[in-house]
């Protein structure tokens, strides 16, 4: 358990290392010469060289990657240009909210998710089970973007159940803070119980063909049991690996949702950060976003190799 | 990895015996006779007898249907059918081109890590753990400000973050595929890698693939349909369902049509690629499920 | 907007100072006391420190307007009001202006607000030390003196006429903010600023909100009347208006890129919309260096093209204001001919034929909606003269740099509503100013700026600018589509919001009914 442990910890590394490479990359070439962008309107050819100077951006790239790099393990992710703020306040103003509703998302996505699924193994070919899945499948089809507006439009202009945007920490006023989630949330939750209820349901399907199943059921234990003790215990595994992935993508990739309902999340710092090339904050938020989406897969595989013997023997 | 071995699990479901005796059903030639739809109307868009999608008659926006516009104007006085169906094409063009650079990539990446297995294998599911680390959006974005916007690079940024999903499916298939008789046989007959590689794997692992492959038209629709929103997609005045819709919100309430026609057609086209994608998987191995 | 010197306003203005709000035209209803509103802005303000911003843009400046006080504030008519400071006069050159401060005016942090504290708002700007953005504008000022504790005397390197009105606008330059404050935080001010406003920044989480307090201690007696004031950043159009309708926000920001919202609006008696026609335009800057944009001809037939009417229509409803010079009807300068170049596709066409060669060549926008649709607007109406243009859309950040580089062929660019036209009509034509995008260097117009410039006399500077206006036209560097329209739209409740000079919606004397 624990070589396998350390294997996949030091496996973290190299690509924890090639993500920061590559965050760097990418926030270098960004065309729209920094230095033109803070000098504004007195961007003559002389400041611009003094400020490229100042900052140290005539240095050759591989450089300037080992010096940031060399601040970021010393935990200096760097300051934004623009606000002042550290990347490290800068994030953890937003992490929550990016939390928050990955959280609420993912939750919907599961009551709605694994229930269904339950149902729909356990009457497999059924009418309902075609129904479920059906409509799964369309709502496959319908983009987020598409469902966060109608949502809007439906809940908050034309019935004024629901508020259209905004947010209120969690702290100051709980229940505020769950209404101004409902939409958000159920935006993202409904893109979410498709693909958990289908891999639940095909595994459960599975499960329940194998042979120890026809034994129990002939054993006589009672469906309730049979559903949940022995088939959805091992299928389990599948719906911990879609969570823990799901989890890990939703961080930073809610934008088009935080956008429209005005959330002050990561996925928001973000593209703004793209936007008025706010590469400090761009590098320090994509790399911390990157790595969290490492290691929660990091965190996934030990759970799915707690829960399943023979992954952690090396069958992997 | 263990998160990659769930490629494996979910594609292990016994079809039910009523399931199997149907054949494909009438909502799989319902969604067949869609494809076949807009793709002859992409094809032939040139050809139909269309006001241009891009002319605009600016007192005359938002009309509703006539005998001139069929669907209406929208908000700039562009005819609605018109920017239909070329919004078709660009979608299609997109929705196709950008997953055969995954499945050539991905695929070719997948088998070969699969059989091999070893460093390179870890090398190269490595590098997918890199991809995906990134919040897809934010490349797109580098992408279109470092190299501008077009088709081309549309296509080009959506063809590549499919690449790690079509990897995932082929390396998946080869390790089941592997383990069978006939690999094992092939190799003890002194078979190159390079024959039962092209032989023996391929042919297998291109079905599931090409199943995959449709499933990936529809997804890659959906994200060009979600760029185009934010303005990241095909450049104007070049029609896209996407950034019709996105133009279409700011209408709503007036003309909800605006928004909802490219959104039904949208729909209509990611749900008919996702279903006959479906089926296909299901038609290939017995041993797997339908929906 | 005029901008008359009288001489007796002096001696009134002293009088009128301490009864200031007590004088203002009685409204209908009576200010109440007490509430909150919340402020749906566009953007997300970055901070308020001018070393690290430069300058404020709108959202920034409703903050801004109800976090610092300036020197002067404009009235109904637009001219020139005491606010910090109580009165003024100048020299006949108009070079030197001397102001009286407000006595018993405290920043929020306890210091004193006295003529040193002007002065080290100046210097700290103006210090090429410090490689503040905001020097740019206040270049005209050679510095400020503390000639007494109560006396700030401006020494000025040109003359300056409309002087008390532009310290009026709530920017960077003008806002008197604590200079302990800025000595004793460093970094961290521009997240917290002190001003002697009516409010007090009580908390803010960026992207999220900023939460403003009433100011007890406030100069002003009797005011603010709000108890707080949110202020939200709300970059989505729908989003923004659908707050406004669900009562989340009780006033938004809103432009004519908008205008279905605007009209709903105005039909719907609970909302009120508010508008103000400043000066300045929404302008396009031709590159004239490139091919084929080097040829007058070219330039003035895809002029010619745009029938604005039309294009008013098609993007704004009819709510946008066609524009022929760079003032606008919201400007002083009042010319009887600026040289405007007739609409006509068919002189258009001819020119191009006239030119010969094949015309093609990018336009810049932004990547927005409102971007994406002038874009797509102007390249329809350009093709149908026989041009080719192909959109090129770039993010906000971009464009700057692209501008200043001079790597556009056809750009976006705006003139907003000041006091004066002169700092961007300098700015934009004079040969050599970075922000001169057209590279076109002209001995008769630079001179035209300069003498507009240096004169005082207020019929000489309008028929130099209305000679400059004439030139451009002509020579089509630049181009001017719509006039600058400032929306904002608020619950009917919301009263005692002052005409938006400069765009800025300035919610700080504002009450609730």
């Amino acid at each position: 358990m624990l070589g396998f442990l350390a294997r996949r910890l030091l496996y973290l590394v190299p690509v924890l290392l090639a993500v920061s490479l590559l965050t760097f990359l990418i926030a270098s070439l960004l065309p729209g010469d920094l230095a033109y962008v803070i000098l504004g309107d007195q961007a003559t050819p002389e400041k611009v060289a003094a400020l490229r100077h100042d900052m140290g951006l005539d240095q050759p790239i591989w450089w300037r990657y080992l010096g940031w790099l060399g601040h970021v393990l010393e935990g200096d992710l760097g300051r934004s240009f623009r606000t002042g703020q550290t990347v490290l306040q800068a994030v953890s103003e937003r992490l929550p909210v990016s939390i928050e509703l990955m959280l609420l998302a993912e939750g919907i996505g599961l009551l709605v998710g694994v229930p269904l699924a339950i149902a729909c193994a356990a009457r497999a070919g059924g009418a309902f089970d075609r129904f479920v899945t059906g409509t799964a499948f369309g709502m496959l089809s319908v983009p987020t973007f598409l469902s966060a507006i109608l949502l809007i439009y439906l809940f908050a202009v034309e019935l004024h159940l629901l508020p259209a945007t905004g947010y209120v920490p969690l702290a100051e006023d709980p229940l505020a803070n769950l209404r101004f989630f409902v939409l958000p949330a159920l935006t993202l939750g409904l893109a979410e119980w498709p693909t958990i209820m289908r891999v639940l349901r095909s595994d459960m399907i599975a499960t329940l063909q194998e042979d120890y199943v026809a034994l129990a059921r002939a054993k006589g234990l009672t469906p309730w049991r049979i559903l949940f003790v022995h088939a959805l215990k091992p299928s389990s595994l599948t719906l911990v690996t879609v969570t823990g992935i799901n989890i890990g993508r939703l961080i930073g990739g809610a934008v088009i949702v935080e956008s429209i309902f005005a959330l002050p999340g990561i996925g928001r710092l973000i593209v703004g950060a793209i936007y008025t090339r706010d590469l400090v904050i761009l590098q320090g938020a994509v790399l911390l976003v990157a790595a969290g989406f490492v290691v929660v897969n990091v965190i996934v595989d030990m759970l799915y190799a707690v829960l399943d013997p023979r992954i952690r023997h090396g069958h992997a | 990895m263990a998160t990659l071995e769930l490629g494996i699990r979910d594609k292990v479901v016994v079809a039910p015996a009523r399931e199997r005796s149907r054949g494909l059903g009438l909502l799989f030639w319902a969604a067949i006779a869609w494809i076949v739809i807009i793709f002859a109307v992409a094809i032939l868009a040139d050809l139909l007898p269309l006001p241009s999608p891009t002319d605009m008659d600016m007192l005359e926006k938002r009309a509703a249907f006539s005998a001139a516009h069929w669907l209406g104007t929208d908000g700039l006085g562009r005819d609605e059918l018109a920017r239909l169906i070329f919004g078709a094409r660009s979608s299609l063009v997109v929705g196709l081109c950008a997953p055969v650079i995954g499945v050539v990539i991905g695929g070719a990446l997948g088998v070969l890590a699969g059989y091999f297995r070893g460093r390179f294998e870890t090398l190269v599911v490595g590098s997918q753990d890199v991809l995906l680390a990134f919040p897809p959006l934010i490349l797109a974005l580098a992408v279109t400000a470092y190299l501008g916007q077009s088709i081309f690079n549309l296509t080009l940024i959506l063809g590549v973050l499919g690449i790690p999903a079509f990897t995932r499916v082929a390396r998946a298939a080869t390790l089941a595929l592997s383990r069978r008789e006939f690999v094992i046989a092939a190799q003890a007959l002194g078979a190159t890698h390079a024959r039962i590689l092209l032989r023996e794997l391929l042919p297998n692992v291109l079905l599931p693939l090409t199943a995959f492959f449709l499933v990936g038209v529809a997804i890659t629709i959906v994200g060009e349909g979600a760029l185009s929103f934010l303005g990241l997609g095909v450049p104007p005045p070049e029609p896209s369902w996407g950034s019709m819709i996105g133009e279409g919100r700011e209408s709503l309430d007036i003309a909800p049509r605006l928004a909802f026609l490219p959104a039904i057609a949208m729909f209509l086209s990611v749900l008919s690629f996702n279903l006959v994608g479906d089926r296909l998987r299901a038609l290939t191995d017995p041993r797997q499920g339908t929906l | 907007m005029g901008a008359k010197i009288r001489a007796r306003n002096v001696a009134s203005i002293f009088l009128v100072a301490a009864f200031a709000a007590a004088l203002a035209a009685a409204p209908a209803s009576a200010q109440k006391q007490g509430g909150s509103i919340t402020v749906g802005l566009e953007l997300d303000i970055p901070g308020f420190d001018p070393l690290k911003v430069g300058v404020y843009d709108t959202s920034a400046e409703t903050a801004a307007a109800a976090i610092f006080d300036t020197l002067t504030t404009l009235d109904d008519e637009g001219e020139p009001a005491p606010k910090l400071a109580v009165s003024w006069s100048h020299s006949d050159d108009f070079k030197t202006w001397t102001f009286k401060l407000r006595p018993g005016v405290k920043f929020h942090d306890g210091t004193p607000f006295n003529a040193q504290a002007v002065k080290e708002n100046f210097d700290r700007q103006k210090d090429p030390a410090n490689k503040c953005r905001c020097a740019f504008y206040v270049a005209y000022i050679h510095d400020v003196e503390a000639a007494d504790e109560m006396t700030a005397v401006f020494h000025l390197n040109d003359p300056q006429v409309n002087l008390p009105a532009l310290l009026s606008l709530q920017n960077t330059n003008e806002v008197m903010q604590s200079p302990t404050a800025w000595k004793t935080k460093g970094d961290d001010y521009s997240r917290n600023p002190v001003g002697t406003g009516p409010y007090i920044l009580k908390s803010w989480i960026a992207g999220d909100r900023m939460v403003l307090e009433k100011n007890p201690d406030y100069w002003n007696k009797g005011h603010p009347y709000l108890d707080r004031i949110v202020l939200k950043p709300l970059p989505d159009a729908q989003s923004r208006f659908a707050s406004l309708q669900s009562g989340e926000a009780d006033i938004v920001w809103d432009d004519e890129a908008d205008p279905d919202n605007i009209q709903r609006a105005q039909k719907d008696p609970k909302l009120t919309v508010h508008t103000y026609e400043g000066s300045g335009a929404q302008v396009s800057a031709f590159n004239t260096k490139t091919p084929p944009l080097d040829d007058v001809r070219v330039r003035q037939a895809l002029v010619m093209a745009l029938d604005r009417k039309k294009v008013s229509q098609a993007i704004t409803n009819g709510l946008a204001r066609p524009a022929t010079n760079p003032y606008g009807d919201g400007s002083w300068v009042k010319c009887k001919d600026d040289g405007a170049l007739p609409e006509d596709a068919e002189k258009a066409k001819a020119l191009l034929k006239d030119y010969g060669k094949p015309v093609e060549f990018k336009m810049l926008v932004t990547a927005t909606p409102r971007g994406r649709t002038i874009g797509q607007v102007y390249q329809q109406l350009w093709k149908r003269i026989g041009a080719n243009v192909e959109i090129e859309q770039v993010d906000q950040a971009t464009i700057p740099p692209r501008a200043f580089m001079r790597q556009f062929q056809l750009t976006p660019w705006r003139i907003v509503d000041l006091a004066d036209p002169d700092p961007q009509m300098y700015a934009n034509f004079h040969t050599g100013s970075p922000v001169a995008l057209a590279n076109y260097s002209d001995p008769e117009l630079d001179r035209l700026l300069e003498h507009a410039r240096t004169t005082a006399d207020l019929d000489q500077r309008t028929e130099d600018y209305c000679a400059i206006s004439r030139l451009i036209n002509k020579q089509a560097i630049w181009f001017w589509s719509f006039q600058n329209t400032y929306y904002a739209i608020s619950n009917a409740r919301l009263k005692g919001l002052p005409k938006m000079y400069g765009g800025v919606i300035d919610v700080s004397d504002a009450w609730l009914d």
